[in-house]
């Protein structure tokens, strides 16, 4: 991206002509993809013009004016629909832009479209949306993951630079693990959440991705630190993009969990993330074996909270002030219509058990004790950190899967296996490749680091990209 | 085990029309994570109070300022039934009386 | 049987904010419908809300002045119900932790001072408004919504069951109806919905310690409005009770027209509100300092300043309860006071003429008050005459004593003159003067009225009287 930047700088390229490239590409390529449900061309060419403009000026408002971005269909902006991937949505334009999208917007990125999503962010393939799946640019039989499934699509196919998305339990670092290319899902209450459309407000964040590590973080630099309008975000630092420090890998500890290596882990997604972990004990980074003990309960700790919370943000969508409404005679039968219409059955059945473990009878069995666990799986993960600066494991359990393969919904939820602890924790995660298996399709490898640890984070991810090689380009 | 009529009051608690097939699909997969959740309840939790926010962040107050509303057209732009400056909806009290 | 009458009271207060609980928009009230919305209290999807410091600390005033303990950790819960009034389908309340606890509140029945125990004070959200095309919400083919209140800041307090009557219900909400004015946290406006009142009421025999079924009566929009219910309640409920008969746990509504309670019997299940702690707001913790600094600034409550009129300016109950209840006249009151008999006067002047001319045109500056005070305490007019000037202080910009002179009001204050008076009169009527002089005393009045009809009344009377004595006594 800086070259791209240096490229607009000396107006060898300008923005409109990359806007321009990025949509004969989106054109060429979403035929197979459908990495998005809307794209803005007319808005895009617009965005960029201005950006051409003040570059002429000599005022281009940040080094990155100009450099397009998607943006996953789930963070509002203003006067471009927003749908969520939802039926329920499909007609849905907001009137006020998300935190990030104002940022985003102010250091000139001109937005290309909305990429596609599981419904409200509900799944880990984008099979579950509303506007179609979307294909892996690996492989188009395969899933590019989900939630944010576009977003990591149209960077790995370069339909865009560069990408926002949303993680809950694994919605950015997943689907990039599984497209090849770098996602971050950054410390809770590091990014404003503010105008993102809530999947469970207590684990969501907004995040980043791109083909490279610096990327990442140079987009991340634009959206971090404290909004006003998210009062979880108080006190967030901003983030300024790193100088690149190979050498921090000197005596960096390294928690290397034994947990996430145990069985349900692919062989050739083991070996490869043992490998870069050799690779920074070879540049003199310190592996310390650590214990997660608690992270076999993360996926129903996290199932349990993210169906609890969505069960009560979805509500709102009652067809009264927004939304696609189906008439009835009275109000409570209008609600149900409307919602048992517009939302899709995997929306559906979260909401069925998250209205089951908050309602009066279950609560302490269930939401209850998944709060208090949430609480063991802090404890874990701080008193790792206490012993360790990062700890590394594989994204996922496997690289990605066949659309259509997981039908069981238990099993699809087991992508998040290596993912949710970080959510539940707050801490930050990024997940980046470090190889391809026999079929050539990327495997993840991820960083975590403590809360507000993105810095350090980066640093080591960029070490390890650098000793990985190039990153795996797309295959469409 | 969660009956059919656990699914229709959940249902009707979230105000969700099922379909026969989806009364049916869900009392399953209720059931089938009712199984997989019961690993979480064998959890010792006696020492520990519940996590609701990933991060103890002090709450930030916001000054008593007025700021700016939107126009009445933006706020009913997106309605899907609106009527002289109101959202309109069907009535209340369900049909019996 | 006998029966003891248990009612405990649930009220909401709607503060005095500039701005709504969650959002910026205003508070005002009567602005056309949703003209003060914005995407937070129109629950737009992606919108976060941010509590608003002065509605905390008008909760915190309210619980000082209720005596209750202040909690410096207090958290937001999400109640989940559906209604086309609530934008979220979930109100941001205080369940488990609320702001204040355990305090109670004083005042009078019959000249005995009573404590009613206040269980608890918390802080939530109100709902929109809906209006019913057909006036009633029982036969509305449609109702309409309006978001302007939606996002007022409440304070709900809730009472232990221990009030024993009706009447002891209504002396107990105006009490606190004047402790919120006097603490400025609301305008209690029942008529404008900021101050409601729902009464849990149940029957036990009479000793019992055994509490009955209670019923939960709504809709009660006046002081009066709770007295009625609560007494037609009380007699239903032992009616029942006498025929043997149930009580149902229910909710009635309070039908003004027919006086009577009716149940709002719903179809389906009870209610159950799945209440969570709320995700997208950090709890509530209050400074030591900040609160000891609300403490130190409270205003004085209405039954401190009940004692301060009867011991410091020596009111009777009757005319410190006026004044308590009146603050505006209060306020006159006390800038015109001073230490001393005429407190009484002053207290009875602004009680009589002055209550009813100010109720309908509005308050005279105290001064301009003052004035007329001052004038009659001089003895320039008489307090006949002192009606008449109170009457044109409301109608001209003139003082009281320009008033006086410019009708030529004064009372003749020269003895010289008034004797001439006196004796003009006396010689008029030389026949009478004889007899009085035989002593026929009851003509004393006669003169006196023959005087005063001379001067048009401005006479000071105690003059014409000294001046009459010595003319009659003079020549004998
Ligand atoms: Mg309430
Ligand atoms: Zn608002």
């Amino acid at each position: 991206m800086r070259r791209l930047a240096e490229l607009l700088q000396s107006k060898q390229i300008s923005s409109t002509e990359i806007v321009r490239g990025c949509l004969e590409r989106i054109e060429e390529t979403e035929p197979v993809l459908n990495a998005f449900i809307t794209v803005d061309e007319e808005g895009a060419l617009a965005q960029a013009a201005a950006a051409d403009r003040r570059r002429a000026a000599g005022e281009p408002l940040s080094p990155w004016d100009g450099i397009p971005l998607a943006v996953k269909d789930n963070i509002s902006t203003s006067g471009l629909r927003t749908t969520c991937a939802s039926r329920f949505l499909r007609n849905y334009t907001p009137i006020f832009d998300a935190t990030v999208v104002e940022r985003v917007k102010r250091a000139g990125l001109p937005i290309v479209g909305k990429t596609n999503l599981d419904e409200f962010a509900m799944g880990s393939s984008t099979e579950y949306s509303a506007f179609g799946v979307t294909k892996n640019p690996h492989d188009p039989l395969r899933v590019a993951g989900g939630s944010s499934g576009g977003s990591a699509a149209a960077v790995a196919a370069e339909q865009v630079p560069w990408s926002l998305g949303t993680d809950t339990g694994g919605s950015i670092r997943q689907p990039a693990s599984f497209c090849g290319v770098v996602g971050l899902k950054p410390s809770y209450g590091r990014v404003s959440r503010y105008g993102a459309v809530a999947l469970a407000p207590s684990l969501d964040q907004v995040g980043t991705l791109a083909r490279k590590v610096e990327d990442a973080a140079i987009l991340f630099s634009l959206i971090a630190g404290a909004d006003p309008r998210d009062a979880v975000s108080a006190g967030a630092p901003g983030f300024p993009v790193p100088v690149w420090d190979d050498t921090v890998v000197r005596g960096l500890r390294v928690g290397v969990p034994e947990e996430f290596f145990s069985s349900g882990l692919n062989e050739e997604v083991e070996k490869a993330v043992k490998r870069a972990l050799q690779n920074l004990a070879d540049q003199g980074a310190v592996l310390q074996p650590i214990s997660l003990p608690t992270n076999e309960y993360a996926i129903d700790t996290y199932l349990t909270l993210v169906t609890a919370e969505a069960s009560s943000c979805l509500a709102r969508f009652d067809g009264v002030r927004y939304g696609e409404r189906v008439e009835a005679a009275d109000a409570n039968t209008m609600f149900a219509k409307s919602r048992g219409a517009g939302f899709g059955h995997e929306v559906k059945r979260r909401i069925m058990l998250g209205t089951y473990v908050l309602s009066a009878s279950h609560y302490e069995a269930y939401y209850e004790q998944a709060q208090k666990v949430r609480t063991l799986i802090k404890q874990d993960v701080a008193r790792a950190f206490q012993e360790v600066d990062v700890i590394v494991t594989p994204t996922t359990p496997t690289t990605a899967f066949k659309i259509g393969e997981k039908r069981n919904p238990l099993e699809m939820y087991l992508s998040d296996l290596y993912t949710a602890t970080a959510n539940l924790s707050g801490v930050c995660a990024l997940s980046l490749p470090c190889g391809v298996d026999s079929q050539g399709l990327p495997i993840g490898l991820q960083i975590i680091g403590d809360h507000f640890g993105e810095e350090l984070v980066f640093q080591v991810a960029h070490a390890v990209e650098e000793s990985v090689g190039r990153g795996t380009g797309s295959e469409v | 085990m969660i009956d059919r009529q656990d699914v229709m009051r959940m249902a009707r608690l979230a105000r969700l029309e099922l379909s026969e097939e989806e009364i049916e699909l869900y009392q399953r997969d209720l059931n089938s994570f009712l199984v997989s959740g019961r690993k979480l309840q064998q959890v010792d939790v006696s020492k520990v109070e519940g996590t609701s926010h990933a991060v103890a962040v002090i709450g930030e107050l916001r000054p008593d300022v007025v700021g700016e509303s939107l126009p009445q057209e933006a706020v009913l732009g997106a309605g899907p039934q609106v009527f002289n400056g109101f959202f309109k909806v069907p009535r209340i009290v369900e049909g019996q009386e | 049987m006998k029966y003891d009458i248990v009612i405990g009271l649930e009220i909401h207060v709607a503060l005095l904010t500039e701005s709504k609980f969650l959002c910026s928009c205003a508070t005002a009230f009567g602005a056309p419908p949703n003209t003060q919305c914005c995407p937070v209290c129109l629950g737009l999807p992606g919108a976060l809300p941010l509590v608003n410091e002065q509605a905390v600390e008008y909760a915190v005033r309210a619980g000082l002045a209720l005596n209750c303990e202040i909690n410096h950790f207090s958290r937001f819960d999400r109640k989940n119900y559906f209604y086309p009034d609530l934008p979220k389908a979930y109100q941001i309340t205080q369940d488990v932790f609320p702001i204040c606890t355990n305090g109670y509140l004083e005042y009078y029945i019959d000249d005995v001072l009573r404590r009613t125990t206040i269980t608890r004070l918390h802080l939530e959200e109100e709902a929109g408004k809906l209006v019913h095309s057909s006036g009633s919400i029982v036969d509305s083919e449609y109702s309409l919504v309006d978001y302007n209140r939606a996002g007022i800041p409440l304070i709900e307090i809730v009472t232990a069951p221990d009030i024993t009557s009706p009447r002891q219900a209504r002396l107990f909400l105006e009490q606190l109806r004047l402790l919120m004015l006097y603490m400025g946290v609301s305008d209690t406006k029942m008529e404008e919905g900021s101050l409601r009142c729902d009464a849990n009421i149940s029957l036990k025999p009479a000793g019992s310690t055994v509490l009955g079924t209670k019923v939960e009566i709504k809709n009660l929009n006046s002081f009066r409005a709770l007295e009625r219910a609560l007494e037609y309640e009380a007699a239903r409920q032992s009616r029942v009770l006498e025929q043997g008969g149930e009580i149902k746990q229910e909710s009635r509504t309070w039908d003004e027209r027919s006086g009577r309670t009716l149940s709002m019997r719903s179809k389906g299940d009870a209610p159950d509100y799945r209440i969570f702690p709320e995700p997208d707001l950090p709890p509530l913790r209050l400074e030591p300092d900040w609160v000891f600094r609300i403490r130190e600034t409270l205003p004085e409550r209405p039954l401190e300043r009940l004692h301060r009129l009867e011991e410091s300016y020596g009111l009777s109950r009757y005319e410190s309860t006026f004044l308590v209840n009146y603050a505006d006249f209060c306020q006159v009151f006390l800038e015109l006071a001073e230490e001393g008999e005429d407190n009484t006067d002053l207290a009875n002047l602004l009680m009589g003429d002055y209550a009813r001319l100010a109720r309908e045109q509005g308050h005279l500056e105290p001064q301009r008050l003052a004035g007329l005070l001052q004038i009659l305490q001089e003895g320039l007019i008489t307090h006949n005459q002192g009606k008449a000037v109170l009457e044109e202080l409301f109608k001209s910009p003139l003082s009281a004593r320009e008033i006086v002179k410019e009708k030529g009001w004064e009372v003749l204050k020269d003895p010289a003159q008034l004797k001439g008076v006196v004796q003009q009169v006396l010689t008029a009527n030389s026949e009478l003067v004889e007899r009085y002089r035989g002593g026929e005393e009851k003509l004393w009045g006669f003169f006196v009225g023959q005087v005063m009809r001379t001067v048009q009344g401005k006479a000071d009377p105690q003059m014409v009287n000294e001046l009459l004595k010595g003319e009659l006594t003079q020549k004998s």
